[in-house]
């Protein structure tokens, strides 16, 4: 479903990535993990098509090849960090969840955005709210289901809980992982929580100064063992802070 | 449930309630400032002025009595009467419809060419920010009054081209005040998402980056209104703008300048009339920018 | 005696629809300790923070039955006062050290302008005295670093920095807000780690605010947990898998673990509550 090889980005003179190659299949659920520099928020840039590529080749979804926006917005949408930046702050809930489905010209927009509010769990009268009417949870869910209204096969996302409380961290965390159940949609995710890949994912590829320094499954992860020291690096951080 | 809960219920059942809802408490809490609702006063009795002006003026803005010429103010002429013996009130209700018609154009032609200016400016950046910059530049480095004397020299005088040449002498302002609004959004994450669902950059602009950048405009050309006004009593006063026998307040001011030592008040009166509209836009612009001020939007 | 003692502390802010308790009656003691104040967003841990340091925004209002410091009622104190104090006795570092340096002065010259301020230590005197600071927060090279401008420092380098121009005031009692949540994982624990050990050497007492359960557990000796402007449970910070009341066994459950395998995670029911 997503297929990245010898993926290489520069910014300038500076170079972010390093040929980084992996592959998620249709239904998986991906992780990539690092510190911040180490190039992950960059590969789902590059898969988003925000940056430009410098070489390697990206497919991703149902098609194969240069997508022209429209088309690959069907095939792939992002969930970001921030639920207070990413949210046109005037416009309505029904606006921003409308809004897809105005540029692609789909039809029955009132029944689809209802819909979409039940999926993820928002009460049907929070339709015509603003967004500095909700709380970071409630505007998270907003961002999923505006992620949704295209039926994308696969989702980017891009450390969705590392803004919000611990106990709303969890409702995001099982809305997801039963839509994911639900629709059958391929997860990337980005995050530097080691506990949220072992809860969200199959399988993580670990990030170092714009290189993949390692790829192991969930398993390994559960059992602390990595192969790469700095995989264990980052264990031991979390275990024993 | 009364209309007020109606409106300020925090879950509307329809996209006009909950814009009802906006404009409701929007109203309320400029209800709530009493020098921006002096200045909605001041502007609410302008446009009746100039909508009813016919009925209004008791005599004729243009036809005087010669015999009744540079008569001080009475009860008969509450504003007395100029060199030819026309009513100074009556050309004043008159001249209202004249302001307020310079004023309302030169809005409608600078703001929106302002606006697109500098969103596509700020949105684009680069070498489109560069070029549309330095052209906001070189208008911005003129002196209004300056600029506009220079465009209705080449276009001649006359009430159509003197707005033309004060909206010219206008947008500059507004392109910078917009491009610098979109610059502090620009990198935001819902401009990502929405290019993410693949819109066109104009629907972008259209619909996502200009809505932002609406009220701070609206704020700025509301309080430029004294400007403007003030610009064009200034072309009327130097005869440029609107020509005889209109009653433009600046040209009443200007043939009044002969007479203002012993009859005071053939300039005084529709100075007053300047200075009291300039003021009511001022404060309703103030009471309008702490209204629209994102950090206040919050409050319930 | 305790460092600081709280008795019944309530903020108050007005809203449209009648005066809101942010805060709501909160006691405790902090001596020369580290304690830790946790809480989700919204739960007043924050205004905690800002209420003792006299700094809770307009129009809220701070009261409470006791607020003493170090044997000195904070109640009613001036604001010129309150300033005295500021520095010297107590200091807060927040969540983003670069909002809260001047990006304009190198970094030496703010450490020891903020001794001028308060001091009356000699020029070279203050000059050592910086670099001893930096090097107590573990910069290696303090000479160099002391010339910088703030946005040539890293966020975690940033923040020591802002905890050294605190510490060389030598405060009885730091205050840290989210000290860490700016930072990138990897530098969070020596931040920590520079804050504990001024508690253990020089006999400070740190109120560590933060969301982050696992970290506060980690690097405080008691921790009190905050919902809903007041604290449900007092903990000894090595108790956190022994939390009696509901809302803190509910943080922990919903956290997911490293080895995670349930299925779905147990979300707090907060009408229970």
């Amino acid at each position: 479903m997503i297929r990245v090889e010898d993926l290489s980005v520069r910014f300038g003179d500076t170079q972010v990535l390093h040929d980084v190659s992996f592959e998620v299949a249709a239904g998986e659920s991906f992780a990539l993990v690092g510190e911040s520099g180490s190039g992950k928020s960059t590969i789902l840039k590059a898969l988003a098509g925000q940056v430009p590529v410098a070489g390697g080749s990206l497919a991703l979804g149902d098609a194969a090849g240069a997508m022209t926006a429209k088309a690959r917005a069907r095939q792939v949408q992002m969930v970001f960090q921030d639920p207070y930046g990413s949210l046109h702050p005037r416009r309505t809930i029904d606006d921003t969840l409308s809004e897809p489905l105005l540029i692609h010209g789909l039809p029955d927009r009132d029944t689809r955005v209802l819909a979409m509010l039940d999926a993820v769990g928002l009460p049907r009268r929070f339709r015509f709210r603003l967004p500095h009417q909700l709380s970071g949870g409630q505007r998270q869910r907003v961002a999923i289901a505006r992620a949704l209204m295209l039926d994308p096969p696969v989702l980017l996302l891009d450390e969705p809980t590392s803004a919000l409380d611990v106990s709303v961290q969890a409702e995001i965390l099982n809305l997801l992982k039963s839509l994911r159940e639900e629709k059958g949609l391929t997860f990337l995710l980005v995050t530097h929580d080691l506990p949220v890949v072992s809860f969200l994912c199959d399988r993580l590829a670990i990030l170092k100064a714009g290189r993949i320094v390692e790829m192991a499954g969930v398993e390994a992860l559960r059992a602390g063992q990595f192969a790469s020291p700095y995989g264990r690096e980052l264990f031991d951080r979390t275990v024993h802070g | 449930m009364t209309t007020r809960d109606w409106l300020l219920s925090d879950d509307p059942e329809t996209r006009m309630q909950a814009r009802l809802g906006v404009a409701y408490r929007l109203a309320r809490d400029l209800a709530r400032n009493p020098l921006a609702m002096v200045g909605f006063a001041i502007i609410l009795g302008l446009l009746l002025v100039a909508a009813f002006a016919p009925w209004l003026a008791p005599y004729s803005p243009v036809e005087g009595e010669l015999a009744n010429r540079l008569q001080p103010p009475s009860w008969t002429h509450w504003m007395g009467t100029d060199e030819l013996g026309r009513d100074i009130l009556s050309r004043v209700i008159h001249g209202a419809r004249i302001t307020l018609t310079i004023v309302l154009l030169v809005a409608v032609i600078s703001a929106p060419l302002g606006l697109l200016v500098g969103t596509v400016a700020g949105y684009f950046g680069g070498w489109v920010d560069r070029v549309l910059m330095g052209l906001t530049d070189i208008f911005l480095s003129l002196p209004r009054l300056v600029l506009a004397l220079a465009f209705v020299a080449a276009l001649g005088p006359g009430i159509e081209n003197a707005v033309i040449a004060i909206a010219i002498a206008a947008w500059p302002v507004y392109a910078r005040i917009a491009r610098a609004e979109v610059l502090t959004f620009k990198g935001a994450e819902f401009l990502d998402a929405i290019r993410m669902q693949g819109a066109s950059k104009l629907r972008i602009i259209a619909l996502h980056v200009m809505p932002l950048c609406m009220s701070s405009t609206i704020v700025r050309v509301t309080l430029d209104m004294a400007g403007i006004i003030l610009t064009a009593a200034g072309l009327g006063f130097l005869g440029l703008g609107a020509q005889p026998p209109l009653p433009e307040w600046g040209a009443m001011i200007s043939r009044g300048r002969s007479f203002i030592l012993d009859q005071w008040w053939v300039a005084t009166m529709p100075g007053f009339a300047i200075v009291i509209v300039s003021l009511g836009f001022c404060l309703f612009g103030d009471g309008l920018r702490d209204v629209l001020d994102p950090k206040q939007r919050s409050r319930g | 005696m305790s460092l600081l003692s709280v008795r019944n502390l309530r903020v108050t802010f007005p809203t449209d629809h009648g005066p809101v308790d942010v805060v709501r009656g909160l006691s405790f003691d902090l001596g020369r300790e580290r304690l830790g104040i946790v809480g989700e967003s919204g739960s007043g841990k924050s205004m905690t923070g800002r209420a003792v340091m006299g700094l809770v925004p307009k129009p809220g209002r701070v009261t409470a039955d006791e607020l003493t410091f170090d044997g000195q009622d904070l109640r009613g104190l001036s604001e010129e006062a309150m300033r005295g104090l500021r520095g010297p006795a107590m200091s807060m570092v927040l969540q983003d050290p670069r909002f809260s340096l001047n990006p304009v002065i190198r970094i030496g010259d703010q450490i020891e302008e903020a001794m001028a301020v308060h001091g009356r230590l000699g020029k070279r005197d203050r000059r050592a005295r910086m670099l001893d600071a930096l090097s107590a927060v573990r910069i290696t090279d303090p000479e160099r670093v002391a010339r910088l401008y703030p946005h040539e420092v890293s966020g975690g380098m940033g923040q020591r920095v802002m905890i050294a121009m605190m510490v060389v005031l030598e405060p009885a009692l730091m205050i840290a807000d989210e000290p860490t949540s700016a930072l990138d994982v990897s530098v969070r624990g020596q931040v920590l780690d520079i804050l504990a050990d001024l508690v253990d050497r020089r006999g400070m007492g740190l109120m560590l605010i933060s969301h982050d359960l696992n970290m506060v557990a980690r690097w405080c000796d008691r921790i009190l947990v905050m919902y809903h402007g007041e604290v449900v449970e007092e903990l000894a910070a090595g108790a956190l898998m022994e939390a009696q009341h509901p809302y803190t066994r509910g943080l922990v459950a919903s956290l997911p673990k490293i080895d995670e395998t349930r299925d779905r995670l147990p979300v707090l029911d907060r009408s229970r509550l």
